[in-house]
């Protein structure tokens, strides 16, 4: 079944394909337009290669709510967990 | 200008090598600095080279060009508006495709160019073939295959570099080509743009405008805010189409062309067994065993440069010292041979034996450490712990740093990528017990009091440390951090490399601090041959004496440790009279903590104070020092309050 979650539910090994990257969490998520500018880490996101339709992978994360570890585009990235609450994933379960 | 004098500047991702090339080309003709105004490193260096001059940049590190670092902007704007004779890209070709979204970028600038395939000894270990030729013919401007770290490719591409020059061949790059409803805007604005006087390349800021670069706008609203009106418009259309933001739709449109491109040029056949460095990789950034390991790494490096710096500290003190008589007989015992001696030379002595057996081996392990990969670990290891003071992962080496000393503490909150991130950890770092404190710490609680306290100031410490970098975080206004990192893979560091950046931050340190400590050590003995001291003293007395609980005699100690915090002590002993602090009668138990509490938190030291000023100016610099001041007094006399009802 296709579902979307965000990367941060994602279990170690799962990959998805990233549908959008929000400014908020819940309500106000998704296509803020121009209002979405603002927000810097979501470009420097983008800049790194998580783009809209890209394949992430959760590799794992760090104990404690801490950070992940995705794969993205041959690359390994480390990804603070508010921020990948942030990114939005389809996948098959 | 000079026919002979070229400009080359290297540019590219972070950890693809590039300081390496760097080094390779110019060697020790190297001059770092800062930026101007910035406090993002430039490093210059000069060589010569068929008759020409070359002056070679190495811009900073950075993913994009566009302003979500300082490292950015001043990238592109040395690259946009300076305009070099050359550009060289350097480029991982064991991660191409992020490599090349960067490449795209920088050919939106229209800049003559050549890439540097580098580390193709990697690529080739994981299993990826690159036809490089194919590459060259794709992007169309000239490639060379590089392996940075035994130099092979070097002289090819530095003849390649000035035979692209010589010929002045005009670069036509292949242009990210973004879909039709983009290029078709990008047109018109650019149109728009070349009909006016403006400092970037039209089609640049083009892309620029519909991304929403506020940057970028803020230079044209001076000229033309009719054009800003109309990519605002042009850009919401763009919008409206896609439904994501227009700089996402761009962003993630220039990916698709670096995917295609280097889906076209390379083969990849991984290997079957996971390699050495991937297993390092999976146990250092274990869940569980990742802690152990890193406690482990710190505690073994603390203590081999402790030991280290305490045998040849002492060494190199004993070794100065011994030229005093010769000093008193070249400038007598009067007052120039005190302030000779006393000021100039005891300060110069206080430096040297901290520089060289505590910072160089200490700056040499941490350059290491960042080289190998390990040191981007940690910070993941870190991130969580650190977001409880309002930091991200990245902190936790600064703050690291400042546990040896605060100087290269400061100076590390560089790796933060803004201006704020850079401010509180900083902050941070100047509330970190350096080697000095611990001195204190351990010289005088732990020894004459009890080991247990002594613990019980570091967790103090540790514990005002959480409260302030909240409060400071709360107060700063901005975005909250976040961590956003790559991990590259772990490789042998490039011993010369390490080396020299040891030796420019040493040489950095010692630029800094040491003339400070210098002037410091003279207004101190001036003032102690005017018998000021003890006025001194007796003026401080309300402060010590009535609000802290100390001797008089503790205000005199206190001012000597602005120069170094262990001279708090020093002066202590000289001043009591004895270094058995168990037999001064009004210096108990009581005393000495208080003493401690308030030599620990007072103030950065002078050498920290001039990194403070340096890196974020003396409004910031003094703010801080005079808040750590207030804040430890008021800190010291409720300690005092709580401690009589103890003791």
């Amino acid at each position: 079944m296709m579902m979307e979650l965000r990367l941060s539910d994602l279990r170690n090994g799962e990959s998805g394909i990233i549908t959008s990257i929000g400014v908020g969490r819940g309500r106000d998520r998704g296509h803020g337009g121009r209002a979405r500018r603002g927000w810097r880490f979501g470009k420097r996101l983008e800049d790194m290669g998580l783009t809209p339709g890209t394949k992430v992978t959760v590799v794992k994360s760090a104990p404690l709510n801490g950070p992940l570890e995705v794969y993205v585009r041959g690359s390994r990235l480390a990804i603070g967990r508010g921020m990948a609450e942030r990114i939005f994933v389809e996948l098959k379960r | 200008m000079n026919r002979n004098k070229l400009t080359i500047a290297l540019a590219g991702n972070a950890n693809v090598g590039k300081s390496v090339i760097f080094n390779q080309l110019t060697g020790l003709h190297q001059h770092i600095g800062n930026w101007p105004g910035k406090t993002v490193e430039k490093a210059e260096g000069t060589l010569h080279f068929k008759g020409y001059t070359i002056d070679v940049i190495d811009l900073p590190g950075i993913y994009s060009l566009s302003t979500f670092s300082i490292e950015e902007l001043v990238s592109r704007e040395y690259i946009a508006v300076e305009r070099p004779n050359m550009v060289i890209n350097i480029v991982d070709a064991s991660l191409l495709e992020r490599n090349l979204s960067f490449t795209l970028q920088l050919l939106e600038l229209e800049t003559p160019m050549i890439m540097a395939l580098n580390q193709m000894d990697m690529a080739k270990k994981k299993g990826i073939k690159i036809d490089y030729k194919k590459l060259e013919k794709l992007l169309g401007i000239p490639v060379i295959p590089t392996v940075a770290l035994s130099g092979k490719g070097i002289y090819a591409l530095l003849e390649k570099a000035i035979e692209t020059i010589e010929k002045k061949v005009n670069v036509k790059p292949l242009k990210a080509q973004y879909g039709k409803e983009i290029e078709e805007r990008i047109e018109r604005i650019s149109n728009l743009v070349e009909k006016i006087q403006f400092k970037y390349p039209a089609r640049w800021a083009a892309i620029k405008f519909l991304e929403g670069d506020k940057e970028v706008e803020k230079e044209l609203l001076k000229i033309s805010p009719e054009i800003v009106a109309t990519a605002e418009k042009l850009a919401g259309e763009i919008e409206k189409i896609h439904g994501h933001s227009c700089s996402t739709v761009i962003t993630s449109e220039r990916y698709d062309v670096a995917s295609r491109v280097s889906r076209e040029v390379q083969e990849i056949t991984p290997p079957i067994k996971p390699p050495m460095r991937e297993k390092i990789h999976t146990l250092t950034t274990h869940k569980i065993l990742g802690y152990p390991i890193m406690a482990v790494s710190m505690l073994a490096i603390f203590y081999s440069i402790f030991t280290f710096g305490d045998y040849t500290s002492y060494l190199i003190g004993d070794s100065l010292f011994g030229l005093k008589p010769i000093f008193e007989g070249l400038f007598g015992t009067g007052v120039v041979g005190k302030l000779v001696w006393g000021g100039v030379m005891e300060g110069i002595i206080g430096g040297v034996t901290v520089a060289l057996p505590y910072i160089l081996p200490f700056y040499f392990i941490l350059y290491f450490l960042e080289d190998s990969g390990y040191l981007s670990r940690i910070a993941f290891l870190m991130d969580n712990i650190m977001h409880k003071i309002g930091l991200h992962g990245k902190a936790f080496i600064p703050v690291m740093l400042g546990l040896g000393c605060n100087v290269p503490g400061c100076l590390g909150c560089r790796i933060m990528e803004t201006e704020r991130e850079r401010l509180l950890t900083a902050f941070v770092v100047t509330l970190v017990p350096c080697a000095a404190t611990t001195v204190i710490i351990l010289g005088l609680v732990g020894a004459f009091v009890s080991i247990q306290w002594a613990l019980a100031l570091y967790i103090i410490n540790l514990l005002i440390i959480f409260l302030l970098g909240r409060l400071a975080f709360k107060a700063l206004p901005g975005e909250p951090t976040a961590l956003i990192m790559e991990m590259s893979d772990y490789r042998m560091p490039h011993l010369r490399t390490v080396l020299k950046q040891t030796w420019f931050r040493l040489a950095e340190f010692v630029k800094m601090a040491f003339p400070l400590i210098i002037v410091g050590s003279l207004v101190i003995k001036i003032i102690e041959i005017l018998n000021l001291l003890k006025p001194i003293a007796n003026f401080l007395s309300p402060v010590t004496v009535t609000w802290l609980g100390l001797p008089a005699i503790t205000g005199i100690a206190l001012i000597f440790g602005v120069l170094r915090k262990e001279l708090t002590l020093i002066m202590l002993a000289t001043l009591l009279g004895t270094a058995n602090f168990a037999e001064v009668p009004d210096f108990g138990p009581v005393q000495m903590i208080v003493f401690t509490l308030v030599a620990m938190l007072y103030i950065p030291c002078i050498a920290t104070i001039a990194a403070l000023v340096r890196e974020f100016g003396w409004k910031k610099a003094y703010l801080i020092t005079v808040f750590e001041i207030v804040f430890a007094i008021l800190v010291g006399g409720i300690a005092f309050r709580l401690l009589i009802l103890v003791y």
